[in-house]
């Protein structure tokens, strides 16, 4: 940086102008107490030894010639005493003193002394001004007590003691609660001696305060009524009539409370404290890292490069430009249409012309963009500046060429060789390769996850990566994809394969029942006979477990039964059922005398079937 | 504000109308001009009696403690607690010193000194100003300090004594506890005086003690003296005996532990002192040995607690290294734990050292430091209480025990950990000795003050209780 550029900063004047001169030297002054001969001899480079010595300083010569202005004992009188005490103090006497002979005037001194103390005694004490009193209120009469003040826990003497004492102690009301003493009048004491003493009472300070803000302000409105009062009298009215002694007692055993905590309750308080500091500090700290950042998003991004800026004529129009808006003071918005075209500078490119668009967009856009709108500008600038700007435009796009070269484009080869990698989409925050290997592991339901290990177990693949590469993870990620696809498919095909059972079973029953009913026929037996036998079949299934899951009634089925023929029909109903729920089919093929109870069953578990129905899906 | 310019006269509102301040304590009478840093006059309370050519005979002063006298007592005209018990003496030892170094001795009576023989009609004009004249403090406004649970009885006396007696123009009857926090530049305090015949705290509020707060014990210094002497008693490699030095003609040095090798004096019976003389003189030793060796355990917890990291304090105070002492009789030992628990009995009771001869009762809980701030505390109210324990104002020679203020912090900081707790003990020794009479000497060189003076015309007009009703 040249010295040019410092003094531009600093505002200093062009260089040329003669500096401020520097004092080159300063001559040492003789110290005193050396002769001028001895220290001529000294030179000009003087040992750095003080050769002085302490002494005493003394008066200054000019006092010594000033009269001395005598003191006396003066006596004085305190204007804020009444009964004309006279003490006496030391003054500086103002009068110049009579030039007299001395013995004599000693002796009149001596004579006169008594009569000038009584006549000279100083009238207005320089105290007796921070003598001040506390107002109080006035003092009522005796109409006015009985008229307005009454009160049955105060007797008459009682408030007058508590005013003198008021009075007396200028509103301390600490003091006057500690000194506070009333003994109620003697007569009463000897004129009821057989009765009861009174137990003695404290006043605490809340009623002495009560009662005495309660008169003060009967007081007040009496001297003023609250209609003519000003506004001042009117507040301390109504303050002295809103005080509450029992808010008051309960607010001071609060502070009480708060007084005695015991160390643990402190401690407790001083850690929460300290934490909601924190805390606060923290969302501070948050709110201003938010707002900087706002603030970054918002900025105009600066959209041309600087090599445009390079030439002196870049240089000089910006300038220009900036000089303008400087004159102007105003928004670009503001301004007329021509000054907002002519200027293809950054400050013309206020986030308002893009403002649609993120700044991201307008950032990945400002090469292709700046260019024709520098064209545009050349083309719509008046003729004595088109030379200029076409000049820009042609940088400009100079610019953008060369930022289209610097971006390479890598092979795959490279790629791998740089360990350059690409996401779709990347979380906040630091994560681990490892840990999402791991999540693969981890299946929605328990049983899943632990059927998943038991296969990775069985493939001897260890559930923690133990060299969690990237290619190692990309296969992991395959291996447990299939794996779950192996497993999906293992619990389809034992569905299917209970499923076939079942039928097989349902299928075997019912040859062997058409065969009976075959063998029935021809040995002429009635349908009256079997119509019994169907109302205990439900009498039987009413009586048992009166909601059965599918499965269960699926093993039921599949399980060697003992019951007769009607559960076996109902097995029969409930694979139907499943049927229809998996594949639409309505279920109607079953037929006979049960017809009831295989409607119920089936719709209780085509409820089921659309459990599992979901699950499937899922 | 520059500290090294100093105020001008109207900023300080000082105007010494060249008051004298007394401050009569149990141990020791302080008395000097107001205005004056420290008091010019400080006497022992105590004075000596003996007969002489069958005269009574009074020695006050520092006289007291020089010569064994035959027969010679030596009382104190004020009690344990603080108030005068025998006014005459009192009288007398208050005027000595005033007269002695600062009023300066007055002329004999001019009707009795045979200067003055006037013929008989003269007399009555004259004797007016004459009466006046001869008295010590005719032109000396006093100002007298008292503790704060003196009975009306003895203020009254107080004023008759300083009005008829000395002839003072004005006067003016302050507590102790609020000179004392005036001293510490403060209106409002918890003074903790720690005395030598009592400890009191005074609850001070804007410049007026708060009655209900006041609190005392007797477990001043003389207690702390009477605990040393159950200490020697019981004393591990011997019992000591204190033998002043008046009682001693020579002696040669011996190692520690070693019994004393020393000549003593002896008085024939009828030369011999009263032994309240000896006792004086033992107090002495004693104070000396408070001063070189005692210390207060400074905490955290009593010396019988166990500290934050649960070692025995006992424990702890063991591993210090002990402090030497050599009596007068050049007896010497080093004191190890044992100097700590002198003094444990002011804030733990139950440490104290038992001795059924000594002529204090033992010390009860409630006579402890912490309980009586805490009485003092709960006897004011609430919202000045966190104040007070802000200004708590140490004064007193006894609380120049090494370690008292420490153990003083901790304890309030545990009985009151909420609030802050500042404690305010000047480092320097006089501020701390004579802490009630530089308040004293403050208040009564202001210029504000001048108009609470009970003039001699007030006093004669209401009588003596109009103290009680200026002096609040």
């Amino acid at each position: 940086m040249a010295a040019a550029d410092v003094r531009d900063m600093l505002d200093l004047p062009a260089e040329g102008q003669p500096r401020p001169l520097k004092k080159q030297k300063v001559t040492e002054k003789r110290p005193e107490g050396i002769t001028r001969e001895l220290f001529a001899l000294l030179g000009e480079r003087a040992p750095p030894i003080a050769i002085n010595e302490n002494r005493y300083k003394g008066r200054p010569k000019w006092m010594s010639k000033m009269r001395v202005r005598p003191w006396r004992m003066a006596p004085f009188e305190n204007g804020a005493r009444s009964d004309g005490l006279v003490l006496r103090h030391w003054q500086r006497q103002n009068e110049p003193a009579k030039p007299a002979l001395e013995g004599s005037e000693m002796e009149v001194d001596d004579k006169t002394d008594g009569k000038n103390a009584s006549e000279t005694v100083e009238k207005d004490y320089m105290f007796a001004k921070y003598n001040i009193k506390a107002r109080v209120p006035n003092r009522y009469t005796d109409e006015e007590y009985n008229r307005h003040l009454k009160n049955d826990d105060w007797t008459r003497q009682e408030t007058d003691y508590l005013m003198d004492l008021v009075e007396e102690y200028d509103l301390r009301w600490v003091v006057i609660a500690d000194r506070y003493d009333y003994q109620p009048h003697p007569v009463d004491a000897e004129t009821n001696t057989t009765a009861l003493v009174p137990a003695k009472r404290y006043r605490t300070m809340e009623q002495l305060k009560a009662r005495y803000y309660f008169i003060a302000a009967s007081m007040l409105a009496l001297e003023h009524p609250p209609s003519e009062m000003s506004e001042a009298e009117f507040e301390l009215h109504e303050k002295m009539m809103k005080f509450d002694p029992e808010r008051e007692r309960s607010r001071k055993e609060l502070a009480a409370l708060q007084l005695n905590r015991t160390a643990d309750e402190v401690r407790e308080e001083s850690i929460l404290l300290e934490e909601l500091k924190r805390i606060t500090a923290n969302e501070q700290e948050f709110i201003t890292e938010r707002r900087e950042l706002y603030s970054r998003l918002e900025v105009p991004i600066s959209v041309g490069n600087t090599t445009m800026y390079q030439s002196s004529q870049g240089l000089s129009q910006l300038l220009q430009t900036l000089l303008q808006a400087d004159k102007s003071k105003k928004r670009r918005s503001i301004l007329g249409p021509e000054s907002a075209g002519a200027a293809p500078s950054p400050a013309g490119q206020t986030p308002a012309s893009n403002a649609p668009g993120s700044a991201r967009d307008s950032r990945a856009d400002t090469p292709n963009a700046s260019a024709p709108a520098a064209a545009v500008t050349a083309a719509a600038a008046p003729t004595n500046k088109k030379a200029t700007a076409a000049a820009a435009a042609a940088a400009a796009a100079a610019a953008t060429k060369e930022a289209e070269k610097t971006v390479k484009t890598l092979t795959p080869a490279e790629e791998a060789k740089y360990g350059v990698q690409h996401h779709e989409r990347l979380a906040p925050g630091v994560q681990f390769r490892s840990d999402r290997a791991q999540k693969l592991t981890q299946a929605k339901s328990n049983v899943q996850t632990q059927k998943l290990a038991a296969a990775l177990a069985e493939l001897a693949v260890p559930l923690r990566l133990v060299m969690p590469t990237e290619r190692v993870c990309k296969e992991f990620e395959k291996l447990i994809h299939s794996v779950n696809l192996l497993l999906d498919a293992r619990k389809v095909a034992e569905k299917v394969e209970s499923e076939i059972r079942v039928l097989e079973a349902a299928k075997e029953e019912r040859e062997r029942k058409t065969k009976e009913s075959q063998q029935e026929k021809t040995s002429t037996t009635s349908t009256s006979t079997s119509k019994p036998e169907v109302k205990s079949e439900q009498q039987d299934e009413e009586d048992g477990p009166p909601l059965i899951p599918a499965d269960a009634a699926a093993e039921a089925a599949t399980a060697p039964d003992p019951k007769g023929p009607a559960t076996a029909a109902q097995a029969e109903g409930e694979p139907a059922a499943e049927v229809k729920g998996t594949s639409g089919v309505p279920a109607g093929s079953t037929e006979g005398p049960d017809g009831a109870s295989h409607k119920r069953s089936a719709s209780v578990l085509s409820n089921a079937s659309d459990k599992s129905n979901k699950r499937q899906r899922k | 504000m520059n500290p090294s310019i100093p105020p001008s006269t109207a900023e300080y509102g000082g105007d010494e109308v060249s008051a004298i301040v007394l401050d009569p304590g149990y141990s020791t009478t302080r008395a000097g001009f107001a205005g004056e840093d420290t008091p010019k006059s400080l006497i022992p309370t105590y004075y000596g009696k003996y007969t002489y050519d069958s005269q009574e005979k009074l020695i006050f002063g520092d006289d007291v403690f020089v010569t064994p006298r035959p027969g010679l007592s030596v009382h104190n005209p004020m009690g344990r607690d603080g108030i005068v018990e025998d006014w005459d003496m009192a009288e007398k030892v208050w005027e000595y010193s005033f007269t002695s170094r600062l009023a300066g001795p007055r002329p004999g009576n001019p009707l009795q000194n045979g200067l003055n023989d006037t013929p008989d009609n003269e007399l009555p004009t004259e004797m007016e100003g004459l009466e006046t004249e001869e008295k010590p403090l005719a032109d000396s406004p006093l100002l007298m300090s008292e503790p704060g649970w003196n009975p009306t009885k003895a203020r009254e006396k107080t004023i008759e004594i300083a009005m008829e007696k000395w002839g003072t123009p004005a006067f003016y009857l302050a507590r102790n506890g609020v000179l004392a926090a005036f001293a510490a530049g403060k209106a409002s305090a918890l003074v903790i005086d720690i005395g030598a015949s009592n400890i009191s705290i005074t609850p001070v509020h804007d410049g007026m003690i708060l009655k209900r707060g006041v609190q005392h014990s007797p477990l001043g210094g003389e207690y702390i003296s009477s605990q040393l002497r159950a200490l020697f008693k019981t004393n591990a490699p011997q019992p000591i005996t204190i033998t002043p030095h008046y009682l001693i003609s020579s002696k040669i040095a011996v190692d520690a532990g070693q019994p004393p090798q020393a000549k003593y004096k002896t008085f024939s019976p009828e030369k011999a002192p009263h032994a309240s003389y000896r006792t004086l003189l033992e107090e002495r030793t004693l104070c000396e040995f408070k001063e070189c060796v005692v210390q207060v355990w400074p905490g955290p917890n009593k010396l019988s607690g166990t500290g934050p990291n649960g070692v025995l304090n006992e424990d702890l105070a063991k591993t210090s290294p002990g402090r030497p002492f050599e009596f007068p009789d050049g007896y010497n030992q080093v004191f190890g734990v044992d100097r700590y628990r002198v003094v444990e009995s002011l804030f733990d009771a139950k440490a104290a050292i038992p001795d059924p001869e000594s002529i204090f009762p033992p010390a009860t809980q409630a006579q402890t430091v912490p309980e009586l701030i805490k009485n003092a505390l709960n006897g004011v109210d609430v919202d000045v209480r966190p104040h007070l324990l802000a200004n708590v104002v140490v004064t007193g020679a006894s609380s120049l025990l090494y370690g008292f203020t420490d153990r003083l912090n901790q304890e309030l900081m545990q009985m009151y950990p909420g609030p802050r707790v500042r404690i305010s003990a000047p480092g320097n020794t006089a501020e701390r000795k004579f802490g009630s009479w530089i308040g004293g000497s403050i208040l009564a060189s202001l210029g504000t003050f001048h108009q609470l003076w009970i003039s001699r015309k007030e006093f004669e007009e209401h009588g003596p209780n109009i103290v009680e009703k200026r002096c609040k």
